[in-house]
């Protein structure tokens, strides 16, 4: 007998975690800007000192949140277009459990200080057993639902959805080859340089297809469903897969731009980054382009205006990080606050609002509600979010500059005009602005989370129907 | 630059994954219909009072 | 909110506004809710108790009014494609009962609709699958014979309103699906392989010398190997294997150095990577392999749009027909498969069927769209008495026609046999661009090896990649692609504009002519009576006279009928009919006893004579109307001009090009039509022999003439004249020995023609010049060593793409519009008549 409803359960489970660990990352995001304008805000206890909660935040936004948004995503999503229920349940609610283990014993483990000192792959070997583990699960949940698919053609987003979870796992495994020493100390089978250029092949890409495919596959499903308007051109989103997919892997090097890496390696770096630009803002126009003819849906819904200016920030972001790759560019820019701030229009505004706006798509209709308990304030996140954004990334690209201005000015006489401690100084008022700009963006995420409780706690979990060919 | 010796085979075995996976994809006829598929995700109702109202 | 707001004043299903005192609800979640009449009403009600009223949520157009439908009488209809013998060409037999169809929906406006009929039809028992394609609205369906039948799935298809029929995927269209989805392949293979390819070229590009290790370069050249591997066996196969039939035949086509340019240097690339000595070019290779592949591709899509107009009219026969049973003493009707009609039958047409046979109008008045037939895009009143044209739409009412002409004897079979002999034959100009192409290849590879020769005196180790340039940078393309592009892409195009080319050499030759003859009767003019003049002669209004002769005729089959049928007349009653054969006709209308026809038939009636005497010139007839009192008016019909005859002669002096009139006709009318049409040089009263003299002069003369002429009747003249357009309104076109048929009746087109011929003509000089130029300047500068093997490739493939960019252009040539509001107008301000 086949089933008859959507598993809504798990997608549950991971929307609301979404909220949740949204609000523990940024959190932690707040501590750690704050510590770097009032460093004794760490107590003098090592679990609270910035070196140790930095990797926390990163972790807990990039997999918590990011995460549990796109798991929640691609389930739902895989399920409605495929209108299939998900195969392999348990394994689904397994990939559930797992994946939040992964996430605990990452907030244990990182403020202990252990870690394998690899940006974005920090979590000793026992934990990245387990993240193979729930991925390899993920895997087989989500490509066996689009197995017994009952539709002909696999929509778009689930083309991006396996795209990122086939990366993603070849990426984790090479990456974190290490040789365990003891249960919590590992060390990577790669020396040197071949580490680093490994590290930044999985760093990149984890960017590439963690970051970007994958949430392009909830624009591609979210921004047509919340317009009811079918995306602009499905023929340039098949193209735009494609042609991301190719031009991405090769990317990775301009993370090392200037450093031991042979030359011609960063070159390569640099042409590529530059070419990812054609596909990225390909994909971009077709989202805004949907919504052509129906603007007016803009000025109303702000579900919408999450998901278009979560647009607007991948444009301007993929245009940013090219123009970074340049060799010269790059002499400025690397290692200052530029690159945070680069990061965060990509991370706030880009991934954090593409699932925020996803995630009040979703969640009334998990819990049998028409929309939100309270559609104002979404409008309200909505601007306190986007203006959070604004000052942070605004704060941080003022900064950068002028900190790599800084840096390189020199005397005639060749010696540096600035010591690197006058340069720091300098900071504070862009940290303090930076840090309201965070504090903005994290009370949005608690409006939303009373928003989501009241919806969760007056709406009835109900079973949706797939819909069938009820034979008369 | 020995990392090389390992990125680029892995790269090339990618390659022919995803080579593999585009024949397949033309070959059951995902591009046949280029419109469809946009429209179709539209028809599917996901809103949970059901059935819905019609006005 | 999706789906139209429907207020209490429009239609719930179609949108229309509610005709007063029209009440036909509708009940959806206890709403009521109004519609229009009663089709609307039973469509909606049945989408609704299918619990498919989502439907009328998504929906973003409204569909067309329903209509009601016995659904009995259909259902006996399309239980014929029940039949065997008629499923055998569009149903595939799977295993046990499961049988499988391709559909052609009609009346999607929306996703929405096939949203609907998606789920509409996979609730029916037996139905196992239904995939509906959006961009080309066709579906598949697959069914369970034991449990449904097909006509079940066509009727619930009609029950939402929309109509769908059985189509035969032709076995060209066939073939030319797995041709593109293998070309697409090969195409991103190619892609695939050059992007690949690239990423680990430009390293050792972008390298400073010595800063890359011999072994990553070697690995790179590993991967690189690997990579090529799929490009060179798989999407560069057709050029190897068009080399090798090539030489096989001893021919050199532009395979042959194509072939080699890649064989040589990917063998080359290969001795490189195993010994470590030398260059490698594959990223040379597979980039030259996908921009050929490309350039092709372009080319395939560029022929099959322009072949989709000539498809379209080869679909257009139906399957099945409507015939009477024993017409006209019954009126009940069968539907038989249009392979059993035979001449005589007589049929019904219902609006919106496509006419099976060509045939006459036997009664009934409605419109036909021929426009798939003959680019006419204005649908054609049909009457009494009128041809019918197998392959038209009957748009507006019912008609029943007799049937004259079956099978291959139709004018639609006529059409694609003449379309199938045109695309049989080469151009002039293409076998020409072939032989040169030919000549160019072997001198190409002398150059080649002459260089290679010299290179190894020189410099050997620069000789092998010097001579690979040479081979790859030479565009042939221009002389053995470009041409046909171009002549595809202008054949198309005149086809849409209703012209055919039925002889491979007519565009060519159009673009030169100097010279256009003219026939007068059924060229200038219609060929056929039309009314001149109406002369009243009795107290009646000349609109009431007009309307009492077409209200009479209405009921007639004589082609003098349609010359008086008047469609803007008020409909008028007539009883107690009477046809005289030869005479005319009587009848009552308004109780006043009437007789149209010959005066002396008239004349009985009142026993009157005519007030005076009408001179009739050459084939000029009086059809009078009297009634008990005397003469009402004299009708008289005569041929006359098309009304766009003036336009096309104008339009061809801009062009440059001489027009002479010559005809059979007597000379005041001759001299009189050329006076009108500002002809200056004209001849009358030729025998065809005459005219092929004046031909032959004008021959001498140097002209080179093309002759417009009706097709049977100037046959010997057409054919002496080095182009020759044939009138091909009527079923003589089959037979046509013309290079070119004018399907619309409209001569401006000639015009058109002639301009779109000239600009394929340029654009094909502009695609060899810029060949010859591209080569003076590119193979010298590959034989000196100045064009790496990668350069050369990308030069010559955008060659090519320029090339077949420049023939593209010819889709879109600018002609002017014609609006002829009817063809066969009324007015009588353009009569031929020389006064009274």
């Amino acid at each position: 007998m086949e089933a008859s409803t959507y598993n809504y359960k798990v997608v549950r489970q991971f929307a609301i975690m979404t909220v949740v660990w949204g609000i523990v990352g940024m959190l932690v995001g707040v501590i750690i800007a704050s510590q770097l304008i009032w460093p004794e805000l760490n107590f003098g206890i090592p679990w609270l000192t910035y070196g140790r909660l930095r990797p926390l935040h990163t972790n807990a936004v990039i997999f918590a949140f990011g995460g549990s948004g796109l798991f929640a995503a691609s389930y739902y999503i895989a399920q409605r277009t495929c209108q299939v229920r998900l195969y392999a349940e348990k394994l689904a609610s397994f990939t559930f459990w797992g994946w939040q283990a992964v996430i605990v014993s990452a907030a244990i483990t990182l403020p202990m200080g252990l870690t394998s000192s690899k940006e974005y792959a920090e979590l000793e070997w026992p934990i990245d057993i387990l993240i193979t583990l729930v991925w390899v699960a993920y895997a087989i949940v989500f490509f066996g639902t689009l197995v017994k698919r009952k539709t002909k053609y696999i929509y778009v987003s689930n083309w991006f959805f396996g795209a990122y979870i086939i990366t993603i796992a070849m990426l984790h495994i090479v990456n974190n080859l290490e040789i365990p020493v003891t249960l919590f100390k590992s060390y990577s089978i790669y020396a040197g340089v071949q580490d680093a250029m490994v590290q930044w092949w999985y760093g990149h890409n984890a960017v590439g297809f963690f970051l970007t495919t994958a949430f392009l596959g909830m624009m591609y499903y979210f921004i047509p469903k919340q317009a009811a308007r079918p995306i602009f051109s499905y023929r340039l989103s098949i193209v735009h897969f494609w042609s991301l997919n190719f031009i991405y892997m090769w990317a990775g090097p301009h993370h090392l731009q200037y450093t031991v890496l042979p030359d011609w390696v960063q070159s390569l770096g640099m042409v590529f980054s530059l070419m990812l630009l054609a596909p990225s803002w390909g994909g971009m126009m077709n989202g805004v382009m949907t919504l052509s003819g129906a603007w007016d849906k803009l000025r109303t819904d702000p579900i919408l205006k999450f998901l278009v200016t979560s647009l607007a920030f991948y444009g301007m972001s993929t245009f940013e990080g090219p123009m970074m790759a340049i060799k010269t560019v790059n002499a400025l820019s690397h290692y200052t606050e530029w690159t945070i701030g680069h990061v965060h229009s990509g991370a706030l505004g880009w991934v954090a609002m593409i699932t925020i706006g996803s995630m009040y798509y979703l969640i009334p209709r998990l819990f049998g509600r028409e929309e939100m308990y309270s559609v104002k304030l979404i409008t309200t996140h909505f601007w306190v979010a986007t203006l959070g954004v604004v000052l942070y990334i605004a704060a941080m690209w003022i900064a950068g500059v002028s900190q790599g201005l800084d840096w390189r000015a020199s005397n005639p006489d060749g010696t540096l005009t600035y010591t690197f401690a006058q340069v720091v100084k300098n900071m504070y008022p862009f940290y303090f602005v930076r840090l309201m700009g965070g504090l903005m963006f994290f009370s949005g995420m608690l409006i939303m989370a009373y928003n989501v409780w009241k919806t969760v706690s007056i709406g009835k979990v109900e079973e949706a129907q797939i819909p069938q060919a009820v034979h008369a | 630059m020995e990392i090389l010796f390992v990125l680029i085979p892995v790269s090339v075995v990618i390659v022919l994954i995803i080579g593999g996976l585009f024949l397949w994809a033309v070959k059951s006829g995902q591009f046949e219909d280029m419109e469809g598929p946009a429209h179709r995700i539209l028809m599917d109702d996901d809103t949970p009072t059901q059935p819905k109202r019609v006005q | 909110m999706k789906s139209h707001d429907t207020n209490s004043e429009q239609c719930f299903h179609c949108g229309l506004p509610l005709p007063t005192g029209a009440y036909y609800p509708v009940s959806i979640n206890d709403m009521r809710h109004e519609t229009c009449c009663h089709g609307c009403q039973a469509v909606a009600q049945m989408i609704v108790d299918s619990g498919n009223e989502g439907y009328y949520h998504h929906r973003t157009e409204f569909p067309a009014t329903a209509t009601v439908q016995d659904p009995e009488q259909i259902l006996r209809q399309l239980q014929l494609f029940d039949l065997p013998e008629i499923q055998r060409s569009f149903v595939k037999t799977g295993a046990g009962d499961v049988r499988e169809a391709a559909l052609i929906l009609e009346g999607i406006v929306c996703a929405a609709c096939i949203w609907l009929n998606e789920r509409h039809v996979m609730q029916l028992p037996g139905v196992l699958a239904i995939e509906i394609n959006y961009s080309t609205r066709r579906a598949r369906v697959q069914w369970d014979n034991s449990q449904t039948q097909l006509s079940e799935i066509l009727q619930a298809i009609r029950d939402m309103g929309y109509s769908a029929h059985p189509f035969d995927p032709f076995q060209q269209e066939q073939i030319f699906m797995r041709e593109r989805a293998l070309s697409q392949r090969r195409l991103a293979i190619a892609g695939l392989g050059m992007m690949q390819v690239m990423m680990y070229a430009i390293p050792v590009y972008v390298a400073d010398p010595g800063s890359m290790t011999w072994d990553i370069e070697a690995l790179m050249r590993w991967a690189s190997l690997m990579l090529t591997l799929p490009v060179v066996f798989y999407s560069a196969w057709p050029f190897f294997r068009g080399a090798w039939r090539d030489l096989l035949r001893r021919h050199l086509g532009m395979d042959v150095p194509v072939a080699l340019g890649i064989g040589a240097s990917f063998i080359a690339s290969l001795w490189a990577t195993f010994t470590h000595a030398g260059e490698v070019y594959f990223d040379s290779v597979t980039m030259f392999v996908f921009f050929l592949l490309a350039g092709r591709y372009l080319e395939m899509s560029v022929r099959r749009k322009s072949a989709a107009a000539v498809e379209a009219m080869v679909k257009l026969i139906p399957a099945v027909a409507t015939r009477f049973c024993d017409y006209p003493a019954q009126h009940t009707t069968e539907v038989v498969p249009v392979s059993q009609l035979a001449v005589g039958d007589v049929l019904l047409i219902k609006p919106g069927e496509v006419i099976p046979a060509d045939g006459l109008v036997l009664t009934g008045s409605s419109e036909a769209d021929e426009s798939l037939l003959t680019g006419e895009s204005i649908a054609l009143a049909k009457v009494a008495g009128d041809h019918l044209v197998g392959g038209a739409i009957n748009v507006s009412s019912p008609l029943q026609m007799r049937v004259e002409k079956v099978g291959a004897d139709t004018l639609h079979a006529g059409i694609v046999r003449l379309l199938d002999r045109a695309q049989a034959e080469k151009p002039k100009i293409a076998l020409l661009a072939d032989r040169v192409a030919s000549w160019f290849v072997l001198a190409l590879l002398v150059i080649a090896a002459a260089v290679a020769l010299t290179w190894i005196t020189v410099d050997a180790t620069r000789a092998f990649w010097i001579t690979v340039s040479v081979l790859v940078v030479t565009c042939p393309c221009a002389l053995g692609l470009a041409t046909p592009a171009a002549l595809t892409a202008a054949t198309g195009r005149l086809t849409r504009l209703g012209l055919l080319i039925t002889r491979g050499h007519a565009l060519e030759t159009l673009a030169k002519v100097t010279h256009v003859i003219f026939d007068k009767t059924g060229t200038l003019t219609h060929g056929r009576p039309e009314l001149l003049e109406t002369i009243v002669l009795g107290s009646c209004s000349m609109d009431r006279c007009r309307a009492m002769a077409s209200a009479l005729e209405a009921m007639s089959e004589h082609p003098i009928a349609c010359a008086l049928h008047d469609v803007e007349a008020p409909m008028l009653q007539v009883q107690n009919i009477i046809h005289q054969t030869g005479a005319g006709l009587e009848g009552a209308i308004e109780g006043q006893r009437l007789r149209l026809g010959s005066p002396e038939f008239v004349a009985e009636l009142h026993g009157q004579s005519l007030p005076s005497q009408f001179a009739l010139r050459d084939g000029q007839s009086m059809v009078a109307l009297g009634d008990e009192q005397g003469w009402l008016c004299i009708f008289i019909l005569g041929d006359q001009l098309r009304a766009d005859a003036h336009q096309a002669i104008e339009r061809l002096k801009l062009l440059g090009i001489e027009v002479s009139l010559l005809s059979g006709d007597g000379a005041p009318i001759v001299r009189h039509v050329a006076e009108r049409l500002g002809i200056t040089c004209f001849t009358a009263q030729l025998l065809p022999q005459g005219k092929l003299d004046r031909l032959r002069q004008l021959q001498q003369q140097g002209e080179i003439v093309a002759m417009v002429g009706d097709g049977v009747n100037d046959a010997p003249v057409l054919a002496a004249a080095q182009v020759s357009i044939a009138m091909g309104q009527g079923a003589e076109v089959a037979q046509a020995s013309a290079d070119m048929v004018m399907m619309t009746g409209q001569l401006v087109r000639l015009a058109d023609a002639i301009s779109v011929a000239r600009q394929t003509a340029r654009i094909i000089r502009q695609n060899l010049l810029w060949a010859v130029i591209y080569n003076l300047v590119a193979i010298p500068a590959a034989a000196f060593g100045l064009v790496t093997p990668w350069m050369a490739g990308l030069g010559m493939s955008f060659s090519s793409l320029l090339v077949v960019l420049n023939a593209l252009r010819l889709r879109q040539v600018k002609y002017e519009r014609v609006n002829m509001l009817s063809p066969r107008p009324l007015a009588p301000a353009t009569l031929v008549t020389e006064g009274h």
